[in-house]
């Protein structure tokens, strides 16, 4: 600035005009610089994404219907290790089924998207998931979660989430469920415990 | 019956440890039906697809600063209209449609707001470069970042066939909404967190090729007024372009009409489908 007004005073008086508009790009700069320098020092290694805190998940089914995407990037998975492998298990059967067999009337997914595989060791079955055809609507979690060990939950998968700056689920989850969690750490993996959770409470 | 008395109240005691005991199960997060110990069969790992990678951030910024600095060249030295209309296609295919919307410069006002508000909520540093690069832009040469990096921009721009002039005393009043937009953008993302540029920006539902009903109407509307009205988003709602317009203001190298040259024959005013080219006062002096 002081450069530009001696060469400027060589030539011609530096009027009012000009001393107001370099004051004002003067402070326009420090101002920039300031705000940028504040959230710089704010600024901490990887940024947040949004994740399911599966223990504030009412399982509504909203996640299905508000994503952005056509297919919910919210999908249903399954924390093998509290699994109890129940043969009678409340997240595959419907509470009233006609026959307990594998019949697509006779299970609580609507798309088929849980699947049930013996074991080999009595009397225990597996259940997985398959992410193609899951929807995210949430009935199996509610299935297990009500009756069972919880073991199914839902989550934001984050190869398919589009990491929108706001959520639109996380705007209209009627438990505040939605949360912003580390980049680095994505996932809140439930048999870790309440305690385990790292991440801000959106709101 | 006193022994039926009694029985049942042993039977009420059993069942009431029994709840607490149940109770105290969850509590403790012991399983409902405990997992099973096998002996061959072996448990699966839950699978934890990872977001993508920082490379992504890194070109992101890179292909912004690029854009910028292409658009600056365009503008000022080249002085090409049929440039800056090849880089706005450009910055709409990439910007727009490949990265899907977020995240912008528009949204990134939030984000910053919201890490200065608040200590826990991380601002990486690609948010912070997305935010201030368009903003030392338009402190230097003013807002080339509109003219044609900016995708919501660009879709406008395509869209736009036969401009209408908005009469003076609709555009004034108009031309504060994105002031008010961006202080209730700036108080929402301090106070509760919530993103409200990004829940209803009007295009964003285009480059995705999804999202709520509402707001694809929303878009659709403003496109539809667009073909008429240059750059309707732009003018009476964009925040971002609300606070580039202030740092614009002071702009050393921004486009200007020099009074001493100017002829008074008003073709530039006419030609501005922005109507951002005001008439000169009686004595000739610029507005």
């Amino acid at each position: 600035m002081r450069m530009d007004m001696e060469t400027d005073k060589n030539r011609q008086p530096f009027n009012r005009r000009q001393f107001l508009k370099a004051a004002l790009q003067g402070a326009a700069a420090v101002s920039v610089g300031g705000l940028v320098a504040a959230a710089a020092s704010r600024s901490a290694g990887a940024g947040q994404i949004w994740q399911i805190n599966p223990f504030k998940c009412i399982q509504c089914g909203n996640c299905r219907v508000n994503c952005v995407l056509k297919e919910s990037a919210v999908k249903a998975v399954h924390d093998f290790t509290m699994c109890g492998y129940c043969d009678l298990c409340t997240g595959f059967f419907h509470p009233e089924p006609n026959d307990l067999n594998t019949g697509a009337e006779n299970q609580l997914c609507p798309s088929g998207a849980l699947v049930r595989k013996y074991t080999q060791e009595d009397p225990y079955f597996e259940y997985t998931i398959d992410e193609t055809i899951c929807t995210g609507c949430g009935k199996c979690v509610k299935g297990c979660t009500s009756f069972g060990n919880g073991s199914l939950y839902l989550q934001v998968r984050h190869d398919r989430c589009k990491h929108c700056n706001e959520c639109l689920i996380a705007a209209r989850c009627p438990a505040g469920a939605f949360i912003r969690v580390p980049a680095d750490k994505p996932y809140v993996v439930k048999h870790l415990g309440e305690g385990a959770i790292v991440g801000e409470e959106a709101r | 019956m006193k022994f039926a008395g009694r029985l049942r109240f042993f039977a009420t005691m059993v069942l009431a440890a029994a709840a607490i005991a149940v109770a105290a199960g969850a509590a403790l997060g012991v399983e409902r039906f405990p997992p099973p110990d096998f002996d061959t069969h072996k448990l699966p790992a839950m699978v934890q697809p990872l977001p993508p990678g920082d490379v992504r951030d890194y070109v992101h910024v890179g292909l912004l600063a690029a854009g910028l600095i292409i658009a600056t060249w365009l503008v000022l030295v080249r002085r090409s209209r049929r440039g800056v209309a090849i880089l706005s296609v450009a910055s709409l295919a990439y910007f727009g449609f490949y990265i899907g919307g977020c995240i912008c410069p528009i949204g990134s006002i939030q984000n910053v707001a919201a890490g200065l508000a608040d200590s826990s909520y991380v601002l990486p540093w690609t948010v912070i470069a997305v935010f201030a690069l368009p903003v030392v832009f338009a402190l230097l040469v003013g807002r080339v970042f509109c003219s044609s990096v900016c995708p919501l921009g660009a879709i406008q721009d395509l869209v736009l066939l036969r401009q209408v002039r908005v009469p003076t005393w609709l555009q004034y009043p108009l031309g504060l909404l994105p002031y008010v937009y961006l202080g209730a953008g700036i108080l929402f993302a301090t106070l509760g967190g919530q993103f409200i540029i990004c829940e209803y920006d009007p295009f964003v539902s285009f480059f995705r090729q999804g999202g709520r009903p509402g707001i694809i109407y929303f878009g659709a509307g403003l496109l539809l007024l667009g073909m008429f009205v240059g750059r309707p988003y732009c003018r009476f709602l964009c925040p971002y372009g609300a606070l580039l317009g202030l740092c614009s203001r002071v702009a050393r190298w921004r486009v200007s009409v020099t009074p001493d040259e100017c002829v008074n024959c008003r073709l530039c005013e006419s030609a501005c489908p922005y109507g951002s080219i005001r008439p000169s006062t009686e004595e000739g002096e610029p507005a």
